[in-house]
């Protein structure tokens, strides 16, 4: 293990982490409106946020691409406005991974609040709460568990992304290469022992994640 | 208490409700076969569901007026609700559901938690969790847990249907004491003639989303051991005003 | 009918004459800056011998790894000796089938909106030149070929953490058509393929590093004879000219 790989493994982390933190609260947020209301434009936006799922991530880099890049409406608005750019830039790595991982997001959480009879809201209202309430008292305590497994779907989700990632940020050493990109570039490079050690480490994050998550449902459902 | 449901009317795809009423009591009984629109009529009162047209005042309270574009949110009405299975909180303790109301619903009584964990016999239950309770146990705590929240109308949707014969016997005298110690008006939807019988002073007669009859339980059901319905309580459809 | 019975055998031997032989096919794993000379050249091949040929176009590391892999390539054209002579290494190449074909120069190219003209390549080190796209500079052939020249020039050291790296010399191509980059270096034969770039410098052939397009074919091949066929058309004055006006330098 070099300093090399300790910082293609932070990198990744970092990017990751802070990928699903950003999707957190706008996930829950729509799962719970999928989950609850009726509004129109609904199967629209249902559609919309499933499209990652199913096309090739390259593809999604692809649009990513084409609406962050220096000529594309929101890449020339940022740099007009803001001077700053999003492609081929960790930032650009956070994106991809953000809108890989949030269709995990959403789906678990949705599932989550739908678990949740309603008539535990509806009696908690009558007892006089308002539905602020309701949320922070009755449904979030009930949906935590889906919550936290849904943000480590999404975690285990950006940790391996690779497609959308190595289209919209690259492939820059030190700056954009993320663990799966770099694993990747080792294969290319004919050193296959490098890229099994990084597979080694990929692996046993993954194993952390799902494993941490499995114990929490353990410990959320022994109340 | 005074209850007024006047002109109300909910169309949920096939299904009409149209209740128009003035009753007084203090319980009273709803009673009528499933898919009468007994548990809407209930969900409507308590605000959970909204209706295009209707009035309805508990004596001097209106909780909503369609004429006067007012509804109260279910939190402001004061409007206790025990549903069919209960919804017992099962992250929290029993004392905490007990106390999930309390002291925060708008309504003129005051009850408080000790008075009613000794009237509902629920006292060691206290620091129990959900999932450890009997059945009996969190039909109590259920009713406690509303009671709690000081209503000023109580709505109880079959409360006992799922008990066994035992269990109902010995549930009854505990609604008896809340009808009796607390004072505090009901809404109770049965299709108990029994239970109708002992709890309710007033009877509304609902099938098909409409209000049949209003009457005193003696009236209608046959005094044997059968406690049928007596004969042609179901021939003519009360339409307009109706008062007992 | 009996007027038509002796026509039968007739039409039957016609039949038999009109059913085409068993066409070959080769597969020719090529670099990617060979890509519009070599579908050409193909297309003319195709219509003479019958045979049928088949690319896979990508930077020469990916080919490599890809061959020692066991994928199965009859010819491979690679864009530097490098990787020739490490599969050769391997035992993996007809040793007395290769022939170095062409040479290319490098050119600095920038997206076609950009009024950007350079005198020297050294002025790449203006800041201006935010992100500068090139082929992987450790793998890539033309990445390769750019870094060795632009160390030579002595500037490597300024805008080294400006580089973005590509997947082969047309990723950096393409990098530079969409504007998302503010320069890059790629072959001459790349820069005129396309109309959204703009060839900002051109490298002399003397300053520029050495560059040669080897081709061989590679051991066990599925295809041998047909391979050799195409091998030896691709050294022919007339698919040299077809190279030539793309812009590659036969040797």
């Amino acid at each position: 293990m070099t300093t090399d790989d300790a910082q293609v493994i932070g990198l990744t982390l970092g990017t990751a982490t802070l990928s699903t933190l950003l999707i957190f609260p706008f996930g829950v947020a729509l799962a719970w409106l999928l989950a609850r209301k009726q509004w129109p434009g609904k199967s629209l936006v249902e559609t919309f946020v499933a499209l990652p799922l199913v096309m090739p991530p390259v593809a999604t880099g692809l649009i990513l691409l084409t609406l962050l890049g220096r000529r594309g409406p929101i890449g020339a608005f940022l740099q007009n406005t803001f001077g700053t750019e999003i492609v081929f830039t960790w930032k650009a790595v956070v994106t991809a991974m953000a809108v890989m991982s949030f269709p995990f997001l959403v789906r678990t959480v949705r599932l989550a609040f739908e678990e949740i009879n309603p008539r535990l809201e509806h009696v908690a209202r009558t007892l006089g709460a308002s539905p602020i309430r309701v949320f922070t008292t009755i449904t979030l305590p009930l949906a935590a568990r889906g919550m936290v497994a849904g943000a480590v779907w999404a975690f285990a989700r950006a940790l391996g992304e690779f497609g959308a990632t190595v289209m919209v940020a690259g492939n820059i050493p030190g700056r954009t290469t993320v663990m799966s990109v770099a694993i990747y570039s080792d294969v290319q490079l004919g050193d296959d022992g490098h890229a099994c050690q990084l597979m080694g480490v990929s692996a046993v994050l993954a194993f952390a994640a799902i494993l941490f998550s499995n114990q929490f449902s353990r410990w959320g459902g022994a109340r | 208490m005074k209850f007024q449901c006047r002109h109300l009317h909910l169309q949920q795809g096939a299904f009409l409700l149209e209740i128009d009423l003035e009753i007084s009591g203090q319980v009273i009984g709803i009673f009528g076969s499933s898919g009468a629109g007994k548990t809407s009529l209930l969900e409507v009162v308590a605000g959970l569901r909204r209706s295009a047209l209707g009035f309805i005042a508990v004596d001097d309270h209106v909780l909503m007026d369609t004429s006067a574009r007012k509804f109260l949110a279910p939190e402001q009405r004061g409007v206790g609700y025990v549903p069919q299975d209960l919804a017992l909180f099962p992250h929290l303790s029993v004392r905490k559901n007990l106390l999930y109301g309390h002291s925060r619903a708008p309504g003129s009584s005051h009850v408080d938690l000790d008075h009613v964990a000794a009237v509902l016999e629920i006292e060691p239950l206290l620091d129990r969790s959900i999932s450890q309770l009997s059945g009996g146990q969190k039909q109590r705590v259920a009713f406690a847990r509303a009671l709690l929240a000081s209503p000023r109308l109580l709505l109880m949707d079959e409360p006992l249907a799922s008990l066994d014969q035992e269990l109902k016997s010995k549930i009854i005298p505990y609604l008896k004491r809340i009808r009796d110690e607390f004072r505090i008006p009901m809404l109770y939807v049965s299709h108990s003639p029994d239970e109708v019988t002992q709890l309710c002073d007033q009877v509304i007669v609902m099938r098909d989303g409409k209000c049949l009859r209003i009457s005193r339980p003696q009236e209608l059901f046959e005094a044997t051991t059968s406690m049928a319905l007596k004969p042609g309580i179901y021939d003519h459809l009360l339409e307009g005003q109706t008062s007992s | 009918m009996k007027i038509f019975q002796p026509l039968f055998p007739l039409l039957l031997l016609l039949g038999m004459s009109l059913s085409p032989i068993q066409a070959e096919e080769v597969d020719v794993f090529a670099a990617a800056s060979l890509t519009d000379a070599l579908k050409e050249i193909a297309v003319n091949y195709e219509k003479t011998s019958g045979d049928k040929v088949i690319f896979n176009f990508a930077a020469s590391n990916t080919l490599d790894m890809q061959i020692k892999a066991g994928a199965p390539a009859d010819i491979f054209f690679s864009a530097d000796e490098v990787k020739m002579d490490d599969l050769a290494k391997q035992g993996l190449v007809e040793k007395e089938t290769r022939k170095d074909l062409l040479s290319n120069s490098l050119v600095v190219v920038v997206p076609g909106d950009s009024p950007a003209k350079l005198t020297s390549a050294a002025q790449l080190a203006d800041p201006k030149f935010a992100k500068i796209a090139l082929g992987q500079p450790q793998s890539v052939p033309a990445g390769i070929y750019a870094k060795e020249y632009l160390q030579k020039i002595g500037i490597w050291p300024q805008i080294e953490a400006r580089i973005i790296p590509a997947e082969s010399v047309r990723a950096a191509l393409a990098a530079v058509e969409t504007g998302n980059v503010d320069a890059g270096i790629v072959y001459k034969t790349d820069a005129l393929h396309s109309k959204k770039v703009n060839i900002a410098f051109e490298v002399p052939a003397a300053e520029g590093p050495a560059i040669t397009y080897p081709a061989a074919l590679i051991q066990g091949s599925k295809h041998e004879d047909a391979a050799k066929k195409f091998l030896d058309y691709l050294a022919t004055s007339s698919s040299l000219e077809t190279f030539a006006k793309y812009g590659f330098i036969p040797k």
